[in-house]
């Protein structure tokens, strides 16, 4: 399989078709409207680029199969929980405190006598939205941020650096348990909100990075000299060219969110009853491992398979779309 | 006292010193000298006596001071100790005589020592917290007005005789006075709190078993015999060590490794597993605690015509027996009235005064509560303190069941405040929307103590604001009568329109729970479930 390292440009040089381009339209197709086809030294057959490459690329790796098919799972299970798990997860029978499996609770009973297997199941929904929603909202703020400051430069580009460096001083756990105690809101807003305010100047100084790379390309050059504006250049040939590292880290830190939303749920600022988390019950299962661990050990095993699931996917995504690096 | 039976102010608990051994009062190692250590946590104020009213702080009160009366380890009856007697002919006037005493920096202890202490403690200039007890003394209205600049400096009830004998005279009958005396509040003060009053709040010098030798905030306060003591219950220990711990679970953890050789309050979550782990080293005992759901009467939702039917119907959806056996292990008894089985059924303790109100009866709390209007907002937040003791449990199995009784997964949530102090000064600025966990220590076994001071119109303890007239005139009438049967039928009177406006949910009498290492013998918790150091042997 011929290597394609990944520079934007080649779709110019090598093929000078745009079409092949999957997520946006390519620079290609803004340079030259209507080319009609290869200019004649291309390969038979219908030209890759970068993105097509990589999608052929995980469709071969295992691991990607296997960490896509436990996500699917999970998002199958977040939107229609009563599938799989029958009850209510917040319907607790102190009687059954701490016993072990029985009909209908193959995972046991906790130490308020909820069912571990229900609490578990539901818990997934809480944990895919927060991670689903705080990387969108730190890719969207972070892209947006981190993009125009690599674009324009100057004083802007040196503000937001000075400003995205403060907010990297910040301890993201100590933040969580000085911002977060204060809101009394139950909802899962407060948190995303939260992670989103320290998650994006990750994002922004990759973004940035990435489109001063993109933005020295002759292609760029060639779009300012016929006549482009910013904004055009901007959508239509640096973004698209510059947005493959932010998907990378936004796919890695997506596991990382989950896990976050557990560790405050766990100290008490994150989620709070009747939210069902995985975190809370670690927290509350916690005291009771000596006699009931089988309540602290399925909401960690699930918690930690999602996590890993979504870092290894992450680490799978980069290896196809960055193949400098393997 | 508040109720801080389960207090553990948030500190440090890392960095620890190793376990005390063998560095008692002289030699060490052998028995009678040999230090143990204890599990606490920080005072939250300094450790003047008529400042302290939580529990932390009154464990060493009642190390180092021993006042006019002293509360049976066992029986909690108050008995003479620095004093000779008290007498009275009328239940207004009291004449107090003294036993030979001291300090343990050799002044004499003397009815000056009493006055003095007791105008310091009632004086408005000085904010005590515990000032309301002085308040039956004659002439506190002057010291200590509802408002306003003080007129005076010093009670006029309180009169110095001679140097052993002092007069008090009351502002009204209570027949219960002299039972107070034992509370730490009316301890008496040596000069030097007067003169050097910063270094004695370094290093407090008082007239019990013990002296405090040193003490770090967050870490450990380290006590010693006082060798000379002149009282009869000398420390049979060299000394102790109070180590401060922020999680019960930790301490527990700690005594079953041996790095700790007392802990006064087992975690729920251990209680199953507690005997097997310290056979006959566990105790036990009943404790003069109860603990309550109370509400905030200031908030219009919880305090409008038929409030009362919401909140018994509240208290009629909590299955007490199920939570006090499963999440207390038997540590906890439902609460069938408001005071505590410690007083004795002479003392005004009355099984089932609640009636069906305290039963579980999940069809007739659904029916009250929708009678009564709902839950005011739809939802029921209880708030509590999650940095001690067990309370999380609790309020998630009270909300589970609620939430059974009324078959609505989201009628009742737990509201979790981070530290204790946070949540008392929550609960002093009256913010609360909601139902909060409230847990009452007595101060001296009388059932008075139980009624007066949580719900009598703006008592220092009442801190939902409920007001009753006639509960009020209840009490007033029963402290001042002298026949004691009398006086108990009004209290229990009073206690009867607490029940009806269910001012407060009783949930559990709460026992002393505690576990001790194999180096300790003669462990026992008292009454107040704090343990009688005094008489605990160290091998």
């Amino acid at each position: 399989m011929p290597e394609q390292p990944y520079e934007p440009e080649r779709a110019i040089a090598g093929t000078g078709m745009g079409g092949a381009m999957d997520l946006a339209a390519s620079e290609a197709t803004t340079l030259e409207p209507a080319p009609a086809g290869p200019l004649g030294t291309g390969p038979v057959g219908k030209p890759r680029s970068l993105w097509s490459d990589a999608w052929r690329d995980l469709r071969r790796n295992p691991v990607f199969l296997l960490c896509a098919l436990v996500i699917v799972f999970l998002v199958f299970v977040s939107l229609w929980p009563s599938a799989i798990a029958s009850g209510s997860p917040l319907t607790c029978d102190l009687a059954r405190s701490q016993d072990g499996p029985g009909p209908g609770a193959p995972f046991g009973y906790d130490g308020q006598g909820c069912n571990v297997y229900t609490r578990t199941v539901y818990g997934a929904r809480t944990s895919v939205t927060v991670g689903v929603l705080a990387t969108l909202g730190v890719s969207v703020l972070g892209s947006v941020l981190g993009g125009l400051a690599g674009y324009f430069g100057g004083v802007w580009d040196a503000i937001l650096s000075r400003i995205t460096d403060i907010f990297f001083a910040i301890p993201v756990v100590l933040g969580g348990l000085v911002l977060l105690s204060v809101v009394t809101s139950n909802t899962v807003w407060p948190v995303i909100g939260f992670m989103v305010l320290l998650g994006w100047p990750q994002i922004s100084r990759i973004a940035r990075g990435s489109v001063i790379t993109a933005k020295q390309h002759d292609y760029v050059q060639a779009a300012r000299a016929l006549g482009a504006s910013d904004t055009r250049i901007l959508l239509r040939h640096i973004a698209p060219n510059a947005v493959a590292p932010v998907i990378v880290v936004a796919t890695i830190a997506l596991g990382t969110y989950i896990a976050l939303e557990a560790t405050l749920s766990y100290l008490g600022v994150g989620l709070k009853p009747p939210s069902v988390s995985w975190g809370i019950d670690i927290s509350a299962a916690s005291p009771y491992i000596r006699n009931a661990p089988h309540a602290l050990l399925w909401p960690s095993g699930a918690l930690a398979v999602t996590v890993l699931a979504f870092i290894m996917l992450g680490d799978a995504v980069r290896d196809a779309l960055d193949p400098k690096l393997r | 006292m508040r109720g801080t039976a389960l207090a553990r102010w948030a500190a440090g608990a890392g960095g620890l010193a190793l376990v005390a051994t063998g560095c008692g009062g002289g030699t060490g190692g052998s028995v009678g000298t040999a230090v143990l250590s204890s599990s606490w946590g920080d005072p939250q104020n300094p450790l003047e006596p008529a400042n302290t009213n939580e529990v932390q702080g009154g464990k060493v009160l009642d190390m180092i001071f021993r006042g006019l009366k002293r509360y049976n380890p066992r029986t909690a009856q108050a008995e003479n100790w620095v004093a000779r007697s008290v007498e009275t002919t009328d239940s207004q006037n009291f004449t107090v005589r003294l036993k030979d005493w001291r300090f343990s920096n050799g002044e004499k202890v003397t009815a000056r020592s009493f006055v003095d202490a007791w105008n310091y403690g009632a004086s408005l200039r000085n904010n005590q917290k515990n000032a309301y007890f002085f308040g039956y003394i004659d002439g506190y209205d002057k010291v200590h007005p509802g408002s306003g600049t003080q007129s005076a400096d010093t009670l006029s009830g309180l009169r110095v005789v001679d140097d052993h004998t002092f007069t008090v005279r009351l502002n009204q009958k209570f027949s219960g006075f002299p039972d107070t005396l034992g509370y730490a509040a009316f301890a008496p003060l040596p000069r030097a709190f007067f003169t050097h009053h910063a270094a004695w709040l370094d290093k407090p010098v008082g007239d019990g078993p013990y002296t405090i030798e040193s003490y770090t905030k967050g870490s450990q306060m380290t006590l010693r015999k006082w060798d000379a003591y002149p009282g009869p219950d000398k420390a049979r220990n060299g000394g102790v060590t109070l180590r401060v711990y922020t999680d019960n679970n930790t301490a527990y953890t700690d005594l079953m490794s041996g790095n700790l050789d007392l802990v006064d309050d087992i975690p729920a979550a251990q209680l199953k597993n507690v005997r097997s782990d310290l056979g006959n080293r566990y105790i036990n005992t009943p404790a003069g605690i109860i603990q309550t759901i109370a509400f905030p009467h200031y908030d219009p939702g919880w305090n409008k015509p038929g409030s009362q039917k919401v909140r018994t119907g509240l208290s009629m959806a909590i299955d007490r027996k199920q939570i006090t056996r499963t999440i207390f292990r038997g540590t906890r008894t439902p609460a069938t009235d408001w005071t505590s089985p410690v007083l004795g059924l002479a003392g005004g303790y009355k099984p089932g005064l609640c009636g069906s109100a305290c039963d579980y009866r999940p069809a007739e709390a659904r029916k009250l509560i929708k009678e009564g209007g709902g839950i005011p907002g739809g939802q029921v937040r209880i708030t509590y303190n999650a940095d001690t003791g067990s309370h999380r449990q609790w309020v998630d199995a009270v909300c589970n069941s609620i939430n059974n009784a009324l078959g609505n997964g989201r009628a009742c949530v737990g509201n979790p405040v981070g530290t204790y102090a946070d949540y008392r000064n929550q609960i002093g600025q009256h913010k609360m929307t909601g139902p909060f966990r409230s847990g009452w220590q007595m101060d001296y076994p009388l059932i008075q103590d139980f009624l007066q001071p949580l719900y009598y119109t703006d008592a220092s303890s009442n801190d939902g604001k409920w007001s009753n007239k006639d509960f009020d005139r209840l009490i007033d009438r029963a402290n001042a009568e002298t026949d004691r049967p009398r006086a108990m039928a009004d209290f229990q009177k009073a206690e009867e329109v607490v029940r009806d406006d269910m001012a407060a949910i009783p949930l559990w009498y709460q026992n002393g729970s505690g576990g001790y290492s194999e180096r300790l013998s003669d462990v026992a918790l008292d009454p107040f479930s704090v343990p009688v150091y005094y008489a605990i042997k160290v091998s």
